[in-house]
């Protein structure tokens, strides 16, 4: 079992980034969710005036 | 709807195939249990290829037909592409250390996948640095046109250039069928999730378009 | 035959301005002679000429060939003649032949210069046929390639930047290619020995040519 090592890393790495750039995703997804809120608030708002 | 299948699609593979990797494939006999990187570092490769040609059919499409939905989805194939070819980059070169005893090698593959990633990194700075986002869309399909054209020559060139030195094969023997099941489920679960990332930027980026243009048109008000 | 006629008066207007401003060709010239004599000291005495020479020569050029290129391009978009020439009736493809063969005339000449200057300071017998074939094939695939992406990077905010992280990758197998012909050249083998290289500079110089006159017209839309 030698270079063990070596194997774990590279599937952690790998998972590692892979998850990163999930969660990266879904941050940039849950921004973009709360700028439609304020924007349709916004237009409420011009609607009401 | 799509997005929840190719979840659950890749989530199983990427499982299945990991259970396949550590539990059921035989060790190799020459490199030991090193070598089951292979079973990741492969379908990294082989998808990073699939999303580059589908930069190259979107960045055509785009620039015949100049609908934005071309340009979004080059984009968002582009980058999991170079997320893709880092990580088959980094599994390459830690692979490489304890079987050929160095980080990096000029192989002709790893040295193609290199220049590959600088021309795709290329292809992301060349957005950004456009002075307007339909010039980025413009530029950078271009870049996506001829960056794919330009690897297969640039893979050809190293291929001549290290037969002329001797270098470290990939590995000799055959497949036992164990081991290309192994193989093909995760080039499988790696496309699953290619497609789960891809749909996600995409989305994500037609959400952000739509975004601004409502916000110019309330402003305009 | 109109097509040739709008192409060639770009080059000679760009080869005109050159040679009586001589900007372009003066600073990259004597920007190539220092990064020789710079080579020189980095290697020192002790290293074998002849196997580093190939690769001296050809990081040199490339790096000549691409301050060519931005120059090119850049002096034109700061004298407002970029938006003239578009107004023109010369087509998209008119102009891409016209500033390719321009671009392959100021390399050619600082190659010319640069090629006795390095035999002289080395040793090295680099003019022979196959050096001198082995330019100019490499250096159509530099302008074939570099034209299309210096008008790119003219119009980003990084210019000079832009063209270098572009040019570099792409232009890979022509510095390989180059490289090891020239070193096959150098230690005095046959043409048969470099077919395999000139092969691959032949194939990179039509596909690029032809790409990039075909997509030319995409970057210079406005």
């Amino acid at each position: 079992m030698e270079n063990l090592g070596y194997l774990l890393a590279v599937y952690t790495i790998v998972w590692l980034v892979i998850f990163g750039y999930v969660l990266v995703l879904i941050r940039g997804q849950k921004r973009l969710r709360r700028e439609v809120e304020q924007l349709k608030d916004a237009l409420k708002d011009k609607a009401t005036k | 709807m799509v997005s929840k299948i190719l979840l659950a699609v890749s989530a199983v593979l990427i499982i299945a195939s990991l259970a396949l990797i550590f539990v059921y494939v035989p060790t190799e006999k020459t490199m030991g249990v090193v070598q089951r990187i292979f079973y990741w570092h492969v379908p990294l490769a082989w998808n990073s290829f699939l999303a580059f040609f589908i930069v190259f059919i979107s960045s055509i499409a785009y620039l015949w037909k100049r609908s934005p939905k071309w340009d979004i989805l080059a984009n968002a194939s582009a980058e999991v592409g170079v997320v893709f070819t880092t990580l088959f980059l980094i599994s390459g070169s830690v692979w490489a250390k304890p079987v050929w005893g160095v980080w990096w090698t000029w192989e002709p593959r790893l040295t193609t996948a290199l220049v590959l990633w600088l021309v795709y990194i290329a292809y992301l700075l060349v957005r950004s640095y456009a002075s307007s986002s339909e010039r980025g869309a413009r530029f950078a399909a271009v870049v996506g046109i001829v960056g794919f054209l330009d690897v297969p020559i640039v893979f050809l060139s190293i291929t001549l250039w290290r037969t002329q030195h001797p270098s470290p094969v990939i590995f000799t023997g055959g497949l036992v069928p164990a081991m290309l099941l192994t193989l093909i489920v995760s080039i499988f679960a790696f496309t699953a999730l290619y497609g789960l990332l891809l749909v996600q930027r995409v989305a994500f980026r037609k959400d952000e378009a739509d975004l601004k243009r409502m916000k110019r048109l309330v402003e305009s008000d | 035959m109109t097509f040739w006629r709008k192409a060639l008066a770009i080059t000679w207007k760009d080869v005109l301005s050159e040679f009586r401003a001589r900007e372009i060709i003066t600073s990259v010239l004597v920007f190539t002679i220092l990064v020789i004599v710079i080579f020189n000291f980095a290697f020192g005495e002790t290293v074998d000429m002849v196997a580093v020479a190939p690769g001296m020569l050809w990081v040199t050029f490339t790096f000549a060939g691409v301050l060519s290129l931005n120059r090119s391009f850049i002096l034109e978009k700061e004298g407002g003649c970029f938006e003239g020439l578009l107004v023109s009736p010369a087509s998209r493809e008119a102009i891409y032949t016209g500033k390719m063969l321009a671009s392959f005339v100021f390399l050619l000449v600082i190659e010319v210069i640069a090629l006795p200057i390095f035999a002289f300071l080395f040793n090295l017998a680099v003019l022979t046929p196959q050096i001198i074939v082995i330019t100019l094939m490499a250096t159509v695939g530099f302008v074939a390639c570099g034209t299309l992406f210096s008008a790119l990077a003219t119009n980003t905010r990084a210019r000079e930047l832009v063209l270098p992280i572009l040019f570099l990758p792409v232009v890979v197998p022509v510095i390989i290619s180059a490289v090891n012909a020239s070193a096959i050249a150098l230690s005095g083998q046959s043409w048969g020995d470099m077919a395999g290289w000139l092969e691959i500079l032949g194939a990179f110089d039509v596909v690029f040519l032809t790409v990039a006159y075909l997509v030319f017209e995409y970057i210079i839309e406005e």
